[in-house]
């Protein structure tokens, strides 16, 4: 298992820390050391410059005295001062050692240096001097073992200090960091539950700190993307739904077409029933037509721009008027075009298109003997009739592709269910309004109301 | 010889079922939405319901769980071949479906099946001085018995079941001799020709050009 971020955080600062800690102990022991050393070498050489002066006197005294002392037995006396302070000397009559507390005498360091030797576990600070012009030499030793022991003692105190401030931070390091982290790990844990397909959960948003500003942008863009893939997954299903409705309504006809063709190749029937079977191709053929001819339009609608200019609406509704007027009459439905005038922005063509499909079905939805009335005015048109009208639910889907209000009796006049869905794709391209009122048994008016026409420049 | 009710909202597919199944006999009622047919059923007998899916009013699937009573055979008539929607239609008891765009054959075949199975009343056919016997597989001419071989009698059946239809020499090789026959369309013409000696049929059992047999009636 690969290490979490903060596991790797807390070792990489463990390990951080106490190098730095150890580092820093040690080099201030050593330091201290080294400085203890040396006080103690200033501390030697005062002392053998005293004792040499002090013994210098001692000497010159006791020669002008001539009282029978030697050098050897001053020595001795100065010696036997020393011992307590661990200092051991040493008396040279020229080369020819006099006397000496040393247990063994060290070699004669050169005259007025410092020299450390250093013997098993003893350290001994060794110095040597002239005394009355060279006659005499002093050796000078100071032991030093207990420099080396304080050192010890001083490493290992360092040492378990160091160990107990380890272990302290090990802990709280570990507490510390786990505690902080805690707001990722919830963080990845939605994340992941989310990635399973789980949209109920939301990441914590509490706090004030980066992980809240996180979480919060998480949670954000969580339901963004969620909110994107409902409006997708319906856009499909829209899709899917007008994909069903054309397979149905193209098998339908086509069900009816090859039915009869095959009722007119094997059924053993009289010459007018097969004629009556072509009639029924021919005109099932036509009702494949008009689907495909406004599906086209349709297709055509989306893939291409308007050409707008400024439409005469008065005269496109007596064209209309004009051009289905033997349809209404054949129904026995009276057409009438309200006098008015105005214009409107847009594509002629469509709008033609538009107009011609309103009234069309405003026609259809009549019963013989009603009226279908068109009127025009400033940036709008109107169909209405009193014909069978709507219902809420119906007037709800209206624009919908292959919706029928009556399926039967739509079908049975060749309607292919997709004028109303054409005629909104037209107002929504010129970014008009299409607006229906319409009440059951008593008619329905349809209203486009154009967008006001921009100020000529 | 049965009676059909036939419910679908396409007036032309409707009047395309009828002209088919009156062609082969059979008594046919004609209705457009499914509120209609869920009442007719109720009240009225029929041998075999014909139940579009798509309907106004009540959907195909809910007009089957009124008539749940009446144990009336169903057979939906759909557009989707969509295999949760002919699920759905066998599992509220339909006795089978058919998809459009359907073929004749196949419509009076399966038409056919499901009445023999629902055991209805269709067990003999007379035409001329002819008598069949579907229970017994007996034919008889003018009062008399005729020999016929297992072959011919199935191939004389089909052509009852299928009558005033013109078959083609596959159609009535698949219908008769099943999937085991590898012979060729010969086998056909012969056993037509015999069995027009052998009944008298040269009026009724007619070649049609570029198809195969009919059988008039």
């Amino acid at each position: 298992m690969r290490r979490r971020f903060w596991q790797r955080t807390y070792l990489v600062t463990l390990l951080l820390f106490l190098v730095c800690l150890y580092a820093g102990l040690f080099s201030l022991a050593f330091y201290t050391y080294g400085r203890s050393v040396e006080n103690t070498e200033n501390a030697c050489l005062a002392e053998e410059r005293y004792l040499a002066r002090s013994f210098e006197r001692d000497l010159h005294d006791m020669e002008e005295a001539e009282n029978g002392t030697s050098p050897k037995l001053l020595m001795q006396s100065y010696a036997q001062n020393y011992e307590k302070q661990r200092v051991s000397l040493a008396f040279f009559e020229g080369d020819r050692e006099v006397f000496s507390s040393f247990g063994e005498t060290p070699p004669l360091p050169e005259n007025g240096t410092i020299t450390q030797i250093k013997e098993e576990e003893d350290r001994w600070i060794l110095i040597s001097g002239e005394i009355g012009e060279g006659r005499y030499r002093l050796l000078y030793g100071r032991y030093a073992g207990d420099l080396d022991r304080e050192f010890a003692s001083l490493m290992l105190t360092y040492a378990a200090v160091a160990a107990g401030v380890s272990l302290f931070l090990a802990v709280f390091l570990l507490l510390l960091l786990k505690r902080l982290s805690l707001p990722l790990e919830k963080l990845r844990v939605t994340t992941e539950r989310i990635a399973a397909g789980d949209r109920t959960v939301a990441a914590e948003e509490s706090g004030k700190d980066e992980f809240a500003a996180l979480a919060k942008s998480f949670n954000q863009m969580v339901e963004k993307v969620s909110a994107q893939m409902e409006e997708l997954a319906d856009d499909a299903e829209r899709k899917q739904a007008l994909v069903d409705n054309m397979a149905h309504e193209m098998r339908t006809p086509l069900t009816s077409i090859r039915g009869f063709a095959e009722y007119i190749e094997k059924a053993a029937v009289p010459e007018e029933e097969r004629r009556d079977a072509a009639l029924r191709i021919v005109s099932e053929t036509d009702r494949l037509k008009r689907i495909s001819e406004k599906l086209l339009d349709s297709a055509f609608l989306r893939e291409n721009t308007l050409q707008k200019e400024t439409v005469d609406l008065a005269a496109l509704l007596a064209d209309t008027a004009a051009r289905l007027a033997p349809p209404a009459k054949e129904r026995g439905v009276t057409l009438r075009v309200l006098p008015g005038a105005g214009s409107a922005e847009g594509d002629a063509t469509l709008l033609s298109m538009l107009l011609y499909n309103l009234t069309e079905n405003a026609i259809k939805a009549c019963r013989p003997g009603g009226e279908v009335v068109l009127s025009a005015g400033e940036n709008r048109i109107s169909v209405s009739d009193n014909g069978k009208g709507m219902t809420k639910e119906q007037l709800a889907h209206v624009t919908e592709p292959f919706y029928r209000t009556d399926k039967s009796r739509s079908r049975a006049e060749g309607g292919a269910g997709l004028g109303l869905a054409l005629c909104r794709q037209i107002v929504l391209s010129h970014g008009a309004e299409l607006a229906f009122d319409s009440e059951p048994e008593r008619g329905t008016a349809v209203t486009v109301v154009f967008p006001q026409k921009e100020a000529p420049q | 010889m049965a009676r059909i009710l036939i419910v679908e909202d396409e007036i032309q597919i409707n009047d395309l079922i009828m002209k088919n199944l009156r062609l082969v006999g059979h008594e046919c009622t004609q209705l457009y939405d499914g509120e209609e047919a869920a009442l007719r059923a109720q009240t009225e007998h029929f041998d075999l319901i014909l139940l579009d899916v798509m309907l106004p009013g009540l959907s195909g699937f809910d007009v089957i769980g009124e008539l749940r009573g009446t144990k009336t055979p169903v057979i939906f008539v759909t557009a989707k071949n969509a295999l949760p929607d002919r699920l759905q239609g066998l599992r509220l008891g339909a006795d089978d479906y058919i998809v459009k765009p359907f073929e004749i054959l196949e419509l009076v075949q399966r038409v056919d099946t499901v009445l023999r199975r629902a055991g209805g009343p269709r067990r003999s056919f007379s035409f001329d001085d002819v008598t069949v016997d579907f229970d017994s597989r007996r034919v008889s001419k003018g009062g008399k018995e005729v020999e016929m071989t297992p072959k011919e009698y199935d191939l004389l059946e089909a052509l009852i079941v299928n009558r005033n239809l013109a078959l083609s020499r596959e159609q009535l090789i698949y219908l008769v001799w099943s999937h085991d026959f590898d012979g060729e369309n010969r086998t056909v013409d012969t056993h037509v020709r015999r069995l027009r000696k052998k009944l008298g049929l040269e009026d009724r059992l007619k070649t049609v050009f570029k198809t195969g047999y009919r059988l008039e009636v």
